[in-house]
């Protein structure tokens, strides 16, 4: 035992280990971003005919712990473009900053058309690219939802690689392997598109937001949803309840509500 | 000009031994030239007007602007050399950017006043630059909605005070004027520019210190003073440039915008059409206005 | 006591400090997590054939991510040195696969610099030319590279199919095919076969060493148009990363002609 005062109500190596000094301050080279510390979980988002609708989650968890509870993760940009974000919270909220000086800097002259959707996903994923290339990313994956210069609807994704790509349905994180593969049934091509009316996207895009929450742990029932249209801008609703939830199928599933084999 | 000869206006940042800065006097002549400028505080906004004499007929119609916008709520309009106009202008942007990323926060009118009167009295100090050329009317819509910071994602604890002051009012209209010198204060209404004499006898009449007058209001005004003080250069034609800031709940939603082209023409008709009037009625009172420059 | 602790070690450890004050260095003990991968592979093929008048490069339109299929609809193949942005009037193409994020990075940059060539000289820039100029891109970047396999196509001085293919640091040869991306193995030894003839023998000729091998000549336009098809249907079967749609890029003296043919989409 240690009787040193220098010692006194420290966790004792013995028992815990020798402390990881590693941790500790010293003169190091300059460090940057290794992982997300406060993260938003899936964006999801589809297009229909006249508009685009998007869809996250008001959860900011810290690890496994559910932080913060009441976090908006679309940031609307103005009224034809809107960006979801998934992934590291502090640099959503950078990038939200980003995006503010941004769009003061584009009203400094009333000329012009402003910019669009498609102008937005450009910008933010030469940021993002950047990042990567000075090895210092923004850790995030964004959808890009709204309307581009034909003022057609436009939905693209970005992450902290500077990778991007389109589609007529796109999710991040969870929802990329949960709520993808059932969007792809409302629009699997580009084509199917114009086929899609609003509610059936409004609808699909709230079903997929019950299955991440039923299946997501790091998810929540509160959630934002947005739809950007030529005739209403940006109608974003950040106070959301997910409704008719069922848990009637844990029954049938082992380990829920099934206690015996048949 | 008994200025002329003594040698002390020859150099800026001199004083003459009567303790005048004549460089800064010659800046405020450059301005008494440049086309009138007025900015109103209504009860519920902010409204911005300049006279842009047209001095070629080859320039196009409602081009080249003389309001800038320096944040969301924030506008900018400036009498005297257009070119240290834009460079005020740019100075203000980088400043409200500037304040935007230190404090997450639009910056007050108050406090862009002050940095941009700071920024004007330091061309008054050294002999290697020039005062201004310009004065100019900031005025702007300080939010009176409760603000989250830039980029706050959430909306702070849901009870308790969470650190808020129950009861206190912020933000509301704001109206300033930066002179050459640095010299900067607050008012109810401004005028600056050639016809500013007469423009300021047509504020003092509207009550401004009250805070009656709407914002709608105040755009009729505004173009209506704009045609008074044009009374007197009256063969040079003009453009009518105006913007406002209303409230959050008003037309601009807080934001600094152009008038729109409907309220402007019909601003300008009501002013032209109240100018007729006044023609008829009072001849020898605008001559009298004359007198006084 | 710092230095007295310091400087005998074995004062440390049996009673140990819980707070070592000896001079540590900063090691991890255990695992930390840690670093930032700045690649990642999104999968794909491409490939490219030349013929005596034209070039041909084509691509899948399938863009992943692990199991996860990013999208369809993904062009790897660009016009460079186009107009506009349609690549309207360009005279190259190139196709990048690898790491998307960098694909597309020097597809811009490759688009800009020919563009600019043409601004300064006022004539085109010659395949040749960059073929050179994308190696020294490559190159230029040798230590932190772009993450693609980029295939280059024109035509010639004299108007025949050039095609260029290279390694991630600028590494380059002129070919008459070339099969790039996760498939890349897969198609290939098709290619070996079917465009230059290899393990082709003309019958009949003698045996063993006396067995002549089959000349390989150039091919006309609609068979190396078959043949692409018939190599990306294939990698579609045999290869998770390729799928979705077929883009092919065809170039001629005319202009570049643009086709789009569906894949299997499992």
């Amino acid at each position: 035992m240690n009787h040193l005062p220098q010692a006194w109500g420290r966790p004792r190596d013995d028992v815990y280990g020798p402390y990881d000094a590693s941790y500790l301050q010293s003169s190091h080279p300059q460090t940057h971003t290794q992982q997300p510390i406060v993260t938003g979980t899936s964006v999801l988002a589809v297009k229909f005919k006249d508009g685009v609708v998007i869809a996250a989650d008001n959860l900011a968890s810290y690890g496994s712990l559910a932080r913060f509870t009441d976090v908006k993760r679309l940031r609307p940009f103005n009224s034809r473009a809107i960006v979801g974000i998934g992934g590291d919270v502090s640099d959503m909220q950078y990038i939200d900053r980003l995006l503010n000086s941004l769009d003061i800097a584009e009203n400094y002259s009333s000329e012009g058309h402003g910019l669009n959707a498609r102008n937005l996903h450009t910008y933010l994923s030469k940021v993002m690219y950047k990042r990567r290339s000075d090895i210092n990313p923004l850790w995030n994956q964004m959808l890009v939802a709204g309307l581009d210069g034909d003022d057609k609807p436009f939905l693209s994704s970005v992450d902290l690689l500077g990778t991007t790509f389109s589609s007529p349905t796109l999710a991040t994180g969870f929802g990329a392997h949960l709520a993808q593969p059932l969007l792809r049934k409302v629009a699997d091509d580009e084509s199917q598109v114009s086929d899609v009316a609003r509610e059936k996207a409004v609808e699909a895009v709230k079903e997929c937001m019950k299955v991440l929450f039923y299946r997501d742990a790091r998810s929540l029932d509160k959630y934002s949803i947005a739809v950007v249209t030529k005739e209403g801008g940006v109608e974003l609703k950040e106070d959301e309840q997910l409704e008719n939830q069922s848990w009637q199928f844990a029954d049938t599933i082992r380990g829920y509500g099934r206690t015996q084999e048949v | 000009m008994t200025s002329i000869g003594t040698g002390y206006d020859l150099q800026n940042s001199v004083f003459s031994p009567d303790g005048r800065n004549f460089q800064v006097e010659y800046a405020v002549k450059a301005v008494e030239n440049g086309g009138t400028c007025v900015g109103i505080r209504c009860k519920d906004g902010v409204v911005l007007a300049v006279e842009k004499i047209i001095t070629s007929k080859l320039l196009k119609p409602g081009a080249n602007k003389r309001i800038a916008t320096v944040d969301h709520n924030i506008g900018v309009v400036s009498s005297g050399l257009v070119p240290d106009g834009r460079h005020f202008v740019s100075r203000a942007r980088d400043e409200a950017s500037s304040w935007r990323s230190t404090y997450k926060a639009p910056i007050t009118l108050a406090a862009l006043a002050g940095r941009l009167g700071g920024y004007v009295q330091a061309y008054t100090l050294y002999s290697s630059v020039r005062p201004f050329g310009v004065t100019a009317i900031v005025g702007a819509w300080d939010s009176e909605a409760e603000l989250g910071v830039d980029g706050q994602v959430g909306s702070g604890p849901s009870i308790g005070a969470g650190g808020k002051v129950a009861g206190t009012k912020a933000g509301g209209p704001s109206l300033y004027m930066i002179e050459p010198s640095g010299l900067y204060w607050g008012y109810y209404g401004a005028a600056t520019g050639k016809g500013r004499q007469a423009a300021k006898a047509e504020l003092e009449k509207l009550d401004l210190a009250s805070a009656n007058l709407s914002i709608e209001a105040g755009v009729k005004e505004a173009a209506r003073i704009i045609y008074v003080a044009h009374e007197d250069s009256k063969d040079k034609e003009f453009e009518l440039e105006m913007s406002w800031i209303s409230s959050t709940d008003g037309p601009t939603k807080g934001r600094h915008q152009e008038v729109p082209k409907d309220i402007l023409e019909e601003a300008e008709k009501a002013a032209k059409k109240a100018m007729e009037g006044e023609d008829e009625e009072e001849t020898t009172a605008t001559e009298g206005e004359t007198m006084q420059e | 006591m710092a230095s007295l602790l310091g400087s005998n070690t074995t004062l440390t450890s049996n009673p140990s400090y819980s707070f070592s004050q000896a001079p540590h260095n900063n090691a991890a003990a255990g695992s930390k997590e840690h670093s930032f991968y700045p690649y990642t592979d999104n999968g794909g093929s491409t490939l490219g054939i030349t013929g005596n008048d034209f070039a041909i490069i084509a691509g899948d339109t399938r863009s992943t991510s692990g199991y996860s299929i990013n999208t369809r609809y993904s062009p790897k193949v660009f016009r460079i040195g186009g107009d506009d942005e349609t690549g309207e009037g360009a005279h190259i193409m190139l196709s990048v696969v690898g790491f998307a994020a960098d694909g597309t990075a020097l597809k811009e940059r490759l688009n800009a610099i020919v563009k600019m060539y043409k601004y300064q000289h006022g004539k085109k820039m010659s395949v040749k030319a960059c073929a050179q100029r994308l190696a020294t891109i490559l190159y230029g970047k040798r230590f932190f590279p772009y993450y693609v396999t980029a295939i280059l196509g024109g035509l010639d001085e004299d108007g025949k199919g050039a095609l260029y293919s290279y390694d991630p640091v600028g590494s380059y040869e002129r070919e008459q095919c070339r099969a790039a991306g996760a498939a890349a193995s897969l198609i290939m030894p098709f290619l070996d076969n079917q465009v230059n003839f290899k393990n082709q023998y003309l019958p009949g000729t003698g045996e063993g060493h006396d067995l002549q091998a089959r000349q390989a000549e150039p091919l006309p336009r609609h068979q190396v148009e078959q043949l692409v098809r018939d190599a990306f249907t294939s990698a579609t079967e045999r290869h998770i990363e390729v799928g979705d749609g077929l883009q092919i890029l065809v170039l001629t003296k005319e202009g570049v002609e643009e086709a789009f043919f569906h894949l299997k989409r499992d």
